[in-house]
């Protein structure tokens, strides 16, 4: 980095290079895939080949035997603790051991593992051990799961993990009294992190100390330490996860892994050899986490002048075999509606299905790209319905700024108006819409809203730092924030040298460590940017207290009528220079005063806890907004879909560093296009059936298509210097608004995902042949 | 064995079937190469063997004896970053960065045979170079700009 401190003094608001950038590009950053350590054991999982068992026999005998195998733990080394990520709000949806006991519910379970000298042995050990099953009837669609007599998978009546039922006003008057009502049914399917980095771990038992270590490929260590401490009863103070470079993760890399555990208690069992264990792409593909599928049933009302008077509907979600992140990936699917639409009569019922797939999770969106894509589409089909702009149609629904929503989410700023018209004015909307039909054309427009930040797994919500600054001026933050690429290292950095007012290139970052740096939920929720910075910017206060006091005391001045300012202590009112930034620090640490300055931060958001029963509550500290449009180009011949360009307007409060929130915002459409056309993680018999790039097609470089961003700037109060998250909003509308141009285009409604030619084709064919019968008739 | 990596030889004892992934990454310590796939669809391993883009997880170490073999950790001349790498950098090109070492040789190997590539030979040359994170335009602008840098000094020297 160029150590010009001028050039990186009040960093917010710039496109700094990222704190970590020189170490990613020179394959100098270290991640856990990395990561080898002295007497390194190989471990590996046993996994259920059936879908659906009950477990007679494991026989780990033969195995043991076999030389450089070293330690073999099935459930009988364990506690038999169930774990899963939801226990504060949903303890019922507790489901899942980390090596299962008495029965395997999909293809992968985990049931046995293996630490040997090397990735062929353990293979070798893993095909010697004997388990006998009894082979149980499975169920693997979620409609006939919940049907009477059913496969019972787990205790839960019809395999209904969850039920959430939200309801508001009167829905069903209001559907009497609207002047239209429409029904529509939307399928959305399964799809794959793919983060580049596989899952991988390497744990540690120090036989001295009673002690582990765990480096760990995740999203949220301190989370994966408290699932650990409870599987392995042990206490929390005697595990240690650290992160590492991460890889990617998407939601992917949330939880503790039956890996983690399996490499834990291996390595006890192994009198404390480290050993480590990375997933296949297969693995990957087959057995980590992966996204609902879902069905979206929605019928809505509406007056003749555009005013929506009732949502209702029901959403099933396909969870797999055990709940995961399920619950949160239901509501925030249900309850996104809220933040985007004023609605007052609201009824939609929710269910989270247990059957014998793989496990859903928390993938990038939480639920929001399967609503939508519903939600969305259904809003163009309804302004369709009364012979409206769509556009218009949302303008006259949209939530407002400063308002409370039907069910007490009170939001501030809101930038939503804001981002339609922007993004509508960017792409041309009044002179491209419906009018570039004869070129098979089209354009169409999908609208979100995302919260930062959401209770997940604890009362609080809350993030800290701790910012030591040592005499030669060096800045040193630690945060309990996982960065795993997103970059927000620098964003916190460039907040902390912000309010610090010193330079950015005097800020060194250390997380995560759940041993050195303060406790953080993770990332997740698009909560880093304004929940983990406001922390480090209370911290970075705090510091700057520190020193202004000592400043003050040396000079006999009073501490408030002093600042920092690009690197100079400063009189606030003449704005005189009193010092510089490094004879402060000379001072602090001088003779006299010899006071180490160690700021620390803390912040919670302030929000009330949502009410699962009724879907009541304000979930976030604030709301991030978009408007998305895409324009698109049908061959009718192929029914190939070209993707021309795409227009995000995102309030994203205030861009800490606008190159990296662009890169958000490309990646999140660039994988939201990878959904819309192709990304289909496709299932037989519980079975993955493309667990690799071959052939789960994902976004590659041909066929990039062009984005242009619009950042909406609402500078919120609560933000850190304004700024909200923005992680993720960007994913959420990118299928309906391409499913809205496609229709513009050429008259067709694509209502299941993904959209592929075959689908384009039948849909126009069926389209024509309504449209002959009506000429004869 | 003698490999020769990034201008330095390094005896190494290996077996038959082992990759040059492998062997770079658990007997060399070049961990800079990754693997995400380890099945040749991914990218993430790329190297350079002899000016061009190899995958090396599908390369037999034995069968590269004697070639001049470039990994990331070779790129670098010192402190100066090569210009692909500072266009990384420079362009917001690098989220994550697991895929970026393989990202940014499949670019060098690109603009060694190529200097004024366009944006299709770019996508054209990138597509085995799967990037998660951050979609592809920003690793387009980086291309470009590394390709005018790479020009203009050129220019400079004429």
């Amino acid at each position: 980095m160029n150590t010009d401190k001028k050039e990186y003094t009040n960093p917010v608001g710039k496109s700094v290079p990222r704190i970590d950038g020189r170490g990613l590009v020179t394959g100098q950053a270290k991640y856990t895939f990395d990561l080898k350590l002295p007497g390194m054991l190989i471990g590996k999982l046993l996994r259920s080949p059936h879908a659906h068992a009950k477990i007679i026999s494991i026989d780990t005998s033969k195995a043991e035997k076999l030389p450089g195998v070293k330690a073999i733990i099935t459930a009988r080394d364990t506690h038999l603790i169930k774990f899963g990520s939801n226990e504060y709000f949903f303890p019922q949806t507790i489901d899942q051991m980390a090596i299962e006991a008495d029965k395997v519910r999909y293809i992968g379970d985990e049931i046995a593992a293996v630490a040997a000298v090397d990735e062929e042995t353990a293979q070798k050990a893993l095909s010697l051990i004997d388990v006998r099953y009894e082979i149980l009837p499975a169920v693997f669609d979620m409609t006939e799961a919940m049907k009477p007599g059913a496969p019972q998978i787990h205790d839960a009546l019809n395999n209904i993990a969850l039920i959430l039922p939200v309801n508001f006003g009167n829905p069903d008057r209001a559907l009497k009294e609207s002047d239209y009502v429409r029904e529509d049914i939307f399928y959305t399917q399964s799809a794959a992190h793919c983060a580049m980095e596989p899952h991988v771990c390497v744990g540690q038992f120090e036989t001295f100390s009673n002690k582990i270590t765990l480096w760990t490929s995740t999203q949220a260590p301190f989370k994966c330490r408290e699932s650990l401490a409870k599987c392995l009863k042990m206490d929390l103070n005697n595990i240690r996860v650290i992160k590492l470079a991460v890889g990617g993760g998407f939601g992917g890399k949330l939880e503790m892994f039956p890996m983690d555990f399996a490499a834990c208690l291996l390595s006890k069992k192994a009198a404390g050899l480290p050993v480590k264990i990375t997933y296949t792409r297969e693995e990957e593909f087959s057995f980590s986490r992966r996204k609902h599928n879902m069905i979206y049933k929605i019928k809505s009302g509406v007056k003749k002048d555009g005013t929506l008077t009732a949502i209702t509907g029901e959403v099933i979600a396909d969870g797999g075999a055990y709940c995961s992140y399920g619950p949160t990936v239901l509501a925030a699917a249900m309850m996104r509606i809220f933040m985007v639409y004023k609605i007052k009569n609201f009824k939609i019922t929710g269910f989270r299905v247990y059957t014998n797939n793989p496990i859903s999770g928390a993938i990038r969106g939480f639920g929001g790209v399967q609503s939508g894509f519903s939600v969305e589409s259904h809003m163009d089909l309804l302004a369709e319905g009364i012979g409206m702009d769509p556009v218009e149609f949302r303008l006259k629904n949209i939530t407002t700024p400063n308002m409370v929503t039907v069910n007490k989410i009170m939001l501030t700023t809101n930038g939503l108006k804001e981002c339609i018209e922007k993004a509508t004015r960017a792409c041309d909307w009044k002179n491209k819409r419906g009018k570039l039909k004869h070129l098979c054309r089209g354009i169409g427009i999908g609208i979100a809203a995302d919260v930062m930040g959401s209770k997940m797994y604890k009362a609080h919500e809350s993030a800290g730092s701790i910012i030591k600054i040592e005499e030669d001026g060096s800045v040193y933050l630690f945060t309990g924030a996982a960065d795993t690429g997103q970059g927000s290292n620098t964003a916190l950095s460039q907040i902390a040298a912000e309010e610090l007012g010193v330079s950015y290139t005097r800020i060194k970052c250390t997380a995560a460590d759940t041993e050195i740096t303060p406790f953080d939920t993770g990332s997740f929720a698009s909560r880093v940017t304004f929940i983990s910075g406001n922390a480090t910017k209370n911290a970075a206060t705090d510091a700057k207290k520190q020193i202004l006091n000592i400043v003050a005391e040396e000079h006999k001045m009073n501490a408030d009528e002093l600042d920092i300012k690009a690197e100079q202590v400063i009189n606030k009112k003449s704005s005189s220079v009193i010092m510089n930034f490094d004879k402060a620090l000379e001072l602090c640490y001088s003779f006299n005063y010899g006071r180490q300055i160690i700021g620390r931060g803390s912040y919670n958001p302030k929000t009330t806890p949502i009410d699962f029963r009724t879907g009541e509550g304000n979930v976030s500290g604030s709301y991030g907004f978009e408007a998305q449009v895409a324009e698109v180009e049908v061959n009718k011949e192929t029914g190939q879909v070209k993707v021309l360009k795409m227009w995000d307007a995102h309030d994203v409060g205030k861009a800490i560093n606008p190159q990296s929130c662009e890169g958000q915002i490309e990646g999140s459409i660039t994988m939201g296009i990878g959904y819309t056309f192709y990304e289909d993680l496709k299932f037989k018999n519980g079975r993955v059936v493309n667990p690799n790039f071959a052939n789960y097609r994902l976004p590659r470089s041909i066929g990039t298509v062009p984005i242009e961003t619009i950042f909406v700037e609402t500078n919120d109060p609560e933000g850190p210097f304004g700024a909200k998250g923005m992680g993720e909003a960007s994913l959420l509308p990118t299928s309906a608004a391409i499913a809205n141009a496609i229709q513009d285009a050429v008259g067709v409604r694509i209502k299941d995902l993904p959209i592929t030619p075959d689908k384009i084709l039948k849909a126009l064919k069926e389209k024509d042949l309504m449209e002959k019968s009506k000429t004869k008739s | 064995m003698i490999l020769n990596i990034n201008k330095k030889q390094y005896t190494v004892d290996i077996q038959g079937h082992e990759t040059l992934a492998e062997v770079l990454r658990d007997t060399c310590g070049l961990t800079g190469t990754k693997m995400s796939c380890n099945e040749a669809e991914c990218g993430a391993c790329t190297v350079i063997i002899n000016k061009k883009a190899v995958l090396s997880c599908i390369t037999l170490a034995a069968d590269v004896e004697g070639e001049e073999i470039t990994t990331i950790e070779g790129l670098s001349d010192g402190d100066n970053l090569h210009p692909v790498q500072q266009a990384f950098l420079d362009h917001g090109a690098v989220q994550c960065g697991f895929c970026s070492p393989g990202m940014i040789l499949a670019s060098k190997a690109l603009l060694d045979q190529n200097p004024k590539p366009d944006q299709n030979d770019i996508a054209y040359a990138l597509d085995g170079n799967i990037c998660r994170c951050g979609g592809y335009l920003k690793i387009f602008d980086a291309v470009r700009a590394a390709a005018e840098e790479k020009s203009s000094v050129k220019d400079k020297k004429v």
